[in-house]
């Protein structure tokens, strides 16, 4: 295909868009299971 | 593993081999026979088999719709597909016997190797498999317009594309037949791993019905070639790991 | 810093000579409550010099020619920028990665994520506003300073799981096992944005949401793969089982990815000529290379996260049982 693409910018904002929302959904899950994993260990370790 | 000299019987393997490889040999086709000899006494159950691949041979033509043309040129791809949704039954069905009581810590028990119990099932379920491709072309033949004269390089494009399906088919099966979901889990890891498979089988299948005029065909056989030799190996190679205690 | 350099060399001398390191190979079950937040120093100094290193080439060359700052390049040909910028970058990661997961401390994600979101922010604003708009693809081409480093960096990510999933068959060491969950984990990620991300520049430059691109049809595969892969660690229970056939998995599935990506050229080449929507021409390599590095720190904060949470349930999983309910069963 040749010639001019024209008007992209939303594909352009929509791919940015989803690739730091999906990361930064991620990242915000694991992080929240880390931190409740971390407290279910402590609490284990306080209790034996 | 230590070799002992009073295990299995070594009456099928002339004695002039040297010690160690009459051995293998030996695992391997004790391996084999007490496979076939499995397939013989459940053939009811491939015959089941067959009945579902040329059914979902029929289901596909429903899908397309009466287009003869249509059916003709997707022909191959239907016929590979049938055998893939196939092969995930008897894949998991060849390990019905060994986990039925334990039979498969028995069998590790024993002084062979595992990889000749590998490539024992592995074998067995190519042949089941080849069997299957081969009963379910004359459905393809009738229900698709889709003949061929060309009977031999069918015949070969079918047992190298089916091998590519039981050597990783037999090793995900071991694993997936101790699992939960068995019956999910078998196609979810087997279906993305054997595309390279699927896509040489289906090519060189579709240039036989059609015609081959820019001789295509040599490249696919080869590539089918290729990931059948690195996969009969790797997964021997794995296949230690995945059954150990 | 002499004891952790002691223990690396002592893991990698075990690991070439098969033997089962020290520490013992079974997690011990103490690990979870011996330390609080900041109990362990971080051990960062020669993953950070890498680093350090792989940044100037990287980017700070890059900027300074960018705006007409001569004698940074230290008069090395390009090629040697790039494969020094590359090289160090990723070896300072991986060996930051290494060094630091099995802590308790939320200091090194920390560090690596404001790092990230420092290159992303200038990748991105370098990307979306300061480069040129490309000759035929228009504005669409700025998908491209995203796609491409997502791209490199999904493919480390499996790399990586696979390395992981091999050194574990090994050496039987659990730590290699959480470190594989959490890189098949990120990688299936990075994955399905390569998916989304092609969908979304293949539709206003070919007009289909999908044109079965050699390259994307093999992330797929391997998305799919990977995402089985997952699964199966999901149904079995099993730690020993669960760990080796993963590992047995992943390398299966690792090496089955350039048999695909050459299967799907082929058949793909008889339909159609297309333009691969790799190619960046040199001076838009600025964007680029920060986004990557951005999304490079990202992805192993990430998976040092997730091998963190990966290696507490297992611990979990194998503690032993609690007095009080052993005597429950004893009653029982």
């Amino acid at each position: 295909m040749s010639g001019l693409v024209t008007g992209g910018w939303n594909f352009v904002i929509a791919a940015y868009v989803v690739t730091f929302s999906v990361l930064f959904i991620y990242g915000v899950s694991i992080i929240t299971r880390l931190r409740e994993e971390r407290s279910r260990a402590a609490e284990e370790a306080n209790t034996k | 593993m230590e070799q002992s000299r009073m295990s299995e019987p070594f009456d099928a393997v002339p004695p002039m081999m040297p010690r160690v490889a009459r051995h293998k040999v030996g695992g391997l086709t004790a391996a084999l026979r007490k496979e076939f000899l499995l397939q013989w006494k459940t053939r009811t159950q491939f015959m089941a088999v067959f009945v579902f691949g040329a059914t979902s041979l029929l289901l596909f033509s429903f899908a397309v719709g009466p287009n003869s043309e249509a059916l003709r040129l997707y022909s191959a791809g239907f016929l590979w597909l049938g055998l893939l949704l196939s092969s995930t039954l008897t894949l998991a069905e060849s390990y019905h016997a060994e986990m039925e009581n334990r039979a498969l810590e028995g069998l590790l028990l024993l002084p062979s190797d595992p990889r000749a119990l590998y490539y024992g099932k592995a074998i067995a379920n190519w042949m089941q498999l080849a069997l299957l491709g081969i009963g379910l072309v004359p459905v393809m033949v009738v229900l698709y317009d889709a003949g061929t004269t060309d009977l031999l390089r069918l015949l070969a494009v079918i047992l190298l594309g089916t091998a590519g399906l039981s050597a990783p088919g037999t090793l995900y099966a071991a694993m997936t037949s101790q699992a939960r979901a068995k019956q999910t889990l078998l196609p979810l890891l087997l279906f993305p791993l054997i595309v390279p498979a699927l896509l040489a089988s289906v090519k060189a299948t579709s240039l036989i019905i059609l015609g081959d005029p820019m001789r295509q065909l040599p490249s696919w056989i080869s590539l089918l070639t290729a990931f059948d030799a690195l996969y009969w190996s790797l997964c021997g190679l794995l296949y230690g790991r995945v059954v150990e205690e | 810093m002499a004891a952790w350099l002691k223990n690396e060399i002592c893991d990698i001398t075990c690991f070439a000579s098969g033997t089962a390191p020290h520490p013992p190979a079974a997690p011990s079950p103490r690990r979870a409550g011996r330390g609080t937040i900041e109990s362990e120093r971080m051990k960062t100094a020669p993953p950070a010099i890498l680093l350090a290193i792989g940044a100037y080439f990287g980017f700070v060359v890059a900027i300074g020619q960018f705006h007409g700052v001569p004698g940074l390049a230290l008069g090395l040909p390009s090629g040697v920028i790039a494969t020094l910028a590359a090289g160090c970058g990723v070896a300072g990661a991986i060996w930051f990665l290494f060094a630091n997961d099995q802590l308790d401390s939320w200091r090194p994600p920390q560090i690596l994520i404001g790092l990230a979101l420092v290159c992303l922010a200038f990748g991105s604003y370098y990307g979306l506003f300061v480069a040129p708009p490309e000759q035929f693809m228009g504005d669409v081409q700025r998908i491209m300073y995203v796609h491409v480093p997502t791209a490199w960096n999904a493919l480390l990510a499996m790399t990586l799981a696979f390395v992981c999933a091999v050194i574990f068959l090994f050496n039987s060491d659990y730590k290699w096992d959480s470190r594989m969950e959490g890189s098949i984990e990120v990688g299936v990620v990075l994955a399905f944005l390569l998916c989304c991300q092609g969908a979304i520049w293949a539709k206003p430059t070919w007009g289909v949401w999908w044109d079965w691109d050699p390259r994307l049809t093999t992330t797929a595969v391997l998305l799919f793969a990977f995402i089985g892969i997952l699964a199966l660690r999901k149904f079995v229970e099993d730690p020993a089982r669960r760990a080796i056939w993963s590992a047995v998995a992943t390398i299966i599935a690792y090496v089955d990815v350039p048999i695909v990506y050459f299967s799907v050229r082929w058949w793909n080449s008889l339909h159609q000529q297309q333009s691969n929507p790799g190619t960046v021409s040199k001076q838009f390599w600025l964007p680029l290379r920060l986004n990557a590095f951005g999304i490079l720190f990202l992805m192993v904060a990430f998976i040092m996260v997730r091998a963190r949470l990966a290696a507490l349930r297992l611990e979990h999983e194998m503690a032993p049982p609690l007095p009080e309910v052993a005597e429950l069963g004893e009653a029982v």
